[in-house]
């Protein structure tokens, strides 16, 4: 049971701190995935578990041994890395039986796990090319083959999908889940894009400036997020700060445009919170006297996206199109609906720019 | 079509024009030359009558030539091979960070700035017997070998080192440099230890690099005058070495043939290493150099 866990790692710079003491557990054969935007330390703390950049403190266990004081060589984990980083002068085969040359592999083993990868990640007729020869999702294929093949404790993804393009991106994205849910190994994925991660993981560690903010499934961190951090970087979201009105059972919040909204996990005697509308979770309701104008309206098929100017705000309205929806044309008059349970969320302070800018 | 194939001839012309410098440049400089050479050491300049092999054969009877071309070959090959290894290890080295690093990277080029014959003076004044270092030593008493104008040549590779070391390291610092540092890290993750990932991932990268700087350094060494004159051995001395002295002596057409021969080594070693890189690319699949190219 290969189950990798960190206690109290941590890696500073003189004195910046690029991560902060961070405690967290991948169980065996779960797919995590450490999302956060560029800067926040996520790859730091990948490549620290890889063992090629060190960590300043704490303690690394992989399986219950413990693997941050050996050198990358012996940790029994394999990376795939966002710019390939295949051997430019070995071929295909080359490349593929690399690590088990190292690791001194049987030669008929060799050839077995070879024929094995080579089949879940189509590189059939691709062995004698040489890295240069192959396109870039070939090259991807190759080095994530080149991977597989070790049958690692652990694998690292360290934004494997950022150089495809997008259409590439989500064949290879889907064929990764695939292929997890086959092989069955552990892994360890870096990613700034939100999407991807929500689409593939079994569970997200959403990071911000050095630390895990919050961790959760992704349907979890999507519909009720605790940290105003996690709302707004999943998905397009609008944070707002809003005066609390009444107490216990009937409290609820004032929206900006007149109208009231019931909402959750507010702390006790707090006089204001900080809430999330999701452009999925707003409704416009068309009427002559609205508080609010829709200054834009897209339609991109299966949904239409308003933009409403509403009591100094500007907010995006996302509503499903379904086969009797009336476009409403710009220059509407509107009212704004709420159509979710509002829930405060916790603040920790790295987001304040966000707040109330809507 | 008469038309298109007017344009076309005067674009040649146009092109021709344009190139027309540069080739009496390399005309009057560089072909101009080395032909009167070729002729010379044939005769030809006496006219066609003087036609001779005379002077290539004395090259291959006379016993102080012939190992002449020897060792230019040996004060060609040693010293490259000795600050191959040392560049290597500075490359090295310098890919580290430590104390100074800033400091000793601009130190180490000072070497490149200075002259041949400076280099061999210094060599002289350190390891000459009664020079600085054999004083130093003495006090401990110790007696340092014969270093200059032995009869190995130390005292000729001890500078020609001293003077390509800069240079070499320099290339072999851009080569490894070039490596992205993605793909070591890819060969320490699959189980390559710091030695086996220099000698199977980064060793065969820099390799277009490195053979580059070897070949330079080479051929440049094989044709120095000034080392070999000044801390060579009296004998046997290298073929550049007797053409000066052929050439004090006023044996203008010896002096042709060996230049010839010396620039037909070099020549010949350089599509050597071309034909090898081209094949080398070939079996890569077209390597990094045709990129380069395209």
């Amino acid at each position: 049971m290969a189950s990798l866990t960190l206690s109290g790692v941590h890696k500073s710079y003189g004195s910046t701190v690029a991560l902060a003491p961070t405690d967290f557990e991948v169980p065996h054969g779960e797919f995590v995935t450490l999302l956060g935007p560029s800067g926040c330390g996520k790859t730091t703390l990948l490549r620290i578990v890889a063992g090629i950049a060190s960590a300043s403190g704490g303690e690394i266990r992989l399986g219950g041994r413990r693997i941050d004081t050996l050198p990358p060589e012996q940790r029994d984990v394999a990376m795939v890395f966002q710019t390939y980083a295949l051997f430019p002068h070995m071929s295909v085969r080359k490349n593929l039986g690399f690590g088990l040359r190292m690791k001194k592999v049987a030669s008929a083993e060799q050839a077995r796990r070879i024929e094995h990868a080579v089949a879940i990640c189509k590189l059939d007729g691709l062995l004698d090319r040489m890295p240069r020869q192959l396109s870039g999702g070939q090259q991807q294929r190759v080095a994530l083959a080149r991977a597989i093949v070790m049958q690692p404790a652990l694998l690292l993804f360290d934004e494997p999908l950022s150089n495809l393009d997008a259409k590439l991106r989500e064949s290879l994205r889907d064929e990764l889940v695939a292929l997890h849910r086959r092989v069955g190994t552990t892994s360890l994925y870096v990613t700034h894009d939100q999407t991807e991660a929500m689409a593939m993981s079994d569970r997200i560690l959403v990071m911000n400036a050095g630390r895990i903010v919050e961790s959760g499934t992704p349907l979890a961190l999507y519909r009720r997020p605790v940290d105003a951090f996690t709302a707004h970087f999943l998905g397009h979201t609008h944070l707002l700060r809003l005066p609390v009105t009444g107490r216990g059972k009937d409290c609820r919040v004032s929206l900006p445009w007149g109208a009231s909204a019931a909402i959750d996990d507010l702390a006790d005697g707090a006089d204001s919170a900080l809430v999330s509308l999701r452009p999925e979770g707003l409704s416009v309701v068309p009427d002559a006297d609205g508080a609010g104008e829709v200054t834009a309206a897209s339609f991109t098929g299966a949904q239409v996206n308003y933009t409403v100017r509403i009591a100094d705000l500007s907010l995006r309205i996302t509503v499903t199109a379904g086969d009797g929806t009336r476009l409403l044309p710009v220059g509407q008059r509107v009212n704004v609906a709420v159509g979710e349970r509002l829930h405060a969320l916790k603040s920790t302070g790295q987001d304040s720019g966000h707040e109330a800018r809507a | 079509m008469k038309n298109a194939s007017a344009a076309d001839n005067r674009a040649h012309l146009v092109a021709w024009a344009l190139l027309l410098p540069g080739l009496v440049f390399l005309g009057a400089l560089f072909a101009g030359p080395l032909l009167w050479s070729l002729a010379g050491s044939l005769g030809l300049d006496q006219g066609l009558a003087g036609f001779t092999l005379e002077h290539y054969a004395q090259i291959f009877t006379r016993p102080a030539l012939r190992s002449g071309l020897l060792v230019s070959i040996y004060y060609g090959v040693a010293p490259v091979a000795v600050t191959l290894v040392l560049s290597i290890g500075l490359a090295l080295l310098l890919r580290r960070h430590f104390r100074g690093r800033a400091w000793f990277n601009g130190l180490y080029k000072i070497p490149m700035a200075v002259p041949g014959i400076i280099a061999a003076l210094v060599v002289m004044t350190l390891a000459e017997r009664g020079g600085f270092l054999d004083r130093l030593a003495a006090p401990l008493g110790l007696a340092l070998p014969r270093l200059v104008r032995d009869p190995w040549g130390v005292g000729v590779i001890l500078t020609s080192v001293w003077k390509q070391l800069p240079f070499m390291t320099l290339v072999i610092t851009g080569a490894f440099a070039a490596i992205p540092q993605e793909v070591s890290h890819a060969a320490r993750t699959l189980g390559a230890g710091r030695w086996r990932t220099l000698l199977w991932v980064e060793l065969p990268m820099a390799l277009p690099g490195i053979s580059a700087a070897v070949l330079l350094t080479f051929i440049g060494t094989m044709g120095s005058f000034a080392i070999p004159d000044l801390v060579g051995p009296p004998s046997p001395r290298p073929l550049a070495v007797h053409m000066y002295a052929e050439f004090g002596s006023g044996h203008l057409p010896l002096v042709y043939a060996i230049g010839m021969l010396l620039s037909a080594f070099a020549v010949a070693v350089l599509l050597g290493y071309y034909a090898l890189s081209a094949r080398a690319a070939r079996l890569l699949g077209g390597s990094a150099r045709k990129d380069d190219h395209e």
